[in-house]
């Protein structure tokens, strides 16, 4: 490999990663979901949360993303919200992902 | 409750900003389906093809702050309060466009306050860590969403004495940048309403497209944008756009 071919594939890598970046950003915007007037984010640890205390209460407390606490008193719906949230932002940064792997060596 | 978006655009000798305006506005019809109330002067709206679905309101607007040495007419933003016609309003510079839905889910969330307290360079080169040289939380007053409650006029009311003492302010929070910058008013009447403690945020960062970044086409879903020799491309992400050139791509 001669120095241009090294920077040719250093340039690709350094784009990829920018690219993959700001995917991300993008995935992080799209998990706002607002909840009986609160600001949430349909993350992992959020459903996690969720699906774990609706195994043991028909309604409970929980942070929203500014720390305010929130009473969920219908967790069945706002679990199927959170899902439905992670999983459309989660299938949009998969297809960029997808795109941005095929890109030309 | 009615729901709006308040845009403040005043043309300059060296940028048409109506035009940037103008593309910032079909994409918040396209994406949040709000109607648009913008706050201009007259000598900017002689020049404006003028859009049906928007209403003008004209001012006479300050004119007394300058950006590296050319005109720069933000000095209108505090007033917002006051201008807004409606009871939730989404302020946002013209140079943000809305590639998404976001802002209209936020618009439905029962804060009276809401502003971004993160931004990132999508380049990823850094280019906007210099805004955190103060000695308070910086805030990014690009986009605000507001109820009319008495706690946000009191904001409001904030600003506008920073705006009035902007000096002895910047020098009380150790700010380099003298000229009259709206992040960083919001960011010290925020300071200052919330007792110097933390308040609630977007969660999450603007996008921010530097200066040096050359936009080099667009359509509703999002920018082509080059910088260097590198080309990369933002879709159905909100971003803010600081090279105006934009308008005219």
């Amino acid at each position: 490999m001669d120095i241009n071919e090294l920077k040719r594939h250093s340039d690709l890598s350094f784009d990829r990663a920018v690219a993959k970046k700001n995917l991300l950003s993008r995935a992080e915007s799209e998990l706002i979901t607002v909840y009986r007037d609160h600001i949430f984010r349909a993350d992992p640890i959020t459903i996690a949360t969720v699906r774990t205390l609706m195994e043991h209460k028909d309604s409970f407390f929980l942070l929203d993303a500014n720390s305010n606490p929130v009473e969920i008193k219908d967790p069945k719906q706002f679990l199927a919200q959170l899902v439905e949230r992670q999983q459309s932002a989660l299938n949009t940064y998969h297809q960029a992902y997808q795109s941005l792997r095929s890109l030309k060596e | 409750m009615q729901q709006g978006v308040l845009i403040y655009c005043f043309d300059t000798p060296q940028v048409a900003y109506h035009r940037v305006a103008n593309a910032s506005m079909a994409l918040v019809s396209k994406y949040l389906d709000l109607p648009i109330t913008v706050i201009t002067n007259q000598a900017t709206l002689s020049w404006w093809q003028q859009r049906p679905d928007a209403n003008y309101v004209t001012i006479e607007n300050a004119s007394n702050n300058t950006k590296l040495g050319l005109p720069w007419h933000n000095l209108e933003r505090c007033e917002a309060f006051d201008h807004s016609p409606y009871d939730r309003t989404i302020v946002m510079d013209v140079d943000y466009l809305c590639f998404s839905h976001k802002l209209k889910r936020l618009c439905d969330s029962a804060h009276d306050f809401l502003i971004h307290d993160r931004a990132h360079d999508v380049s990823h080169r850094q280019a906007l860590t210099y805004e955190r040289m103060s000695m308070l939380p910086l805030v990014w007053a690009t986009v605000l969403i507001f109820s009319k409650t008495e706690r946000v006029r009191r904001i409001f009311d904030a600003v506008k004495l920073v705006r009035q003492h902007y000096h002895h302010y910047c020098n009380l929070y150790r700010i380099d940048y003298r000229n009259f910058r709206n992040d960083y008013a919001f960011a010290m009447a925020m300071n200052q309403i919330n007792g110097y403690h933390v308040h609630d945020v977007i969660p999450d960062s603007i996008a921010t497209l530097p200066n040096d970044c050359q936009v080099l086409s667009r359509d509703d879903h999002g920018i082509h944008y080059q910088y260097l020799n590198n080309v990369n491309t933002i879709t159905n992400q909100d971003v803010h756009v600081l090279n105006k050139e934009f308008a005219n791509v």
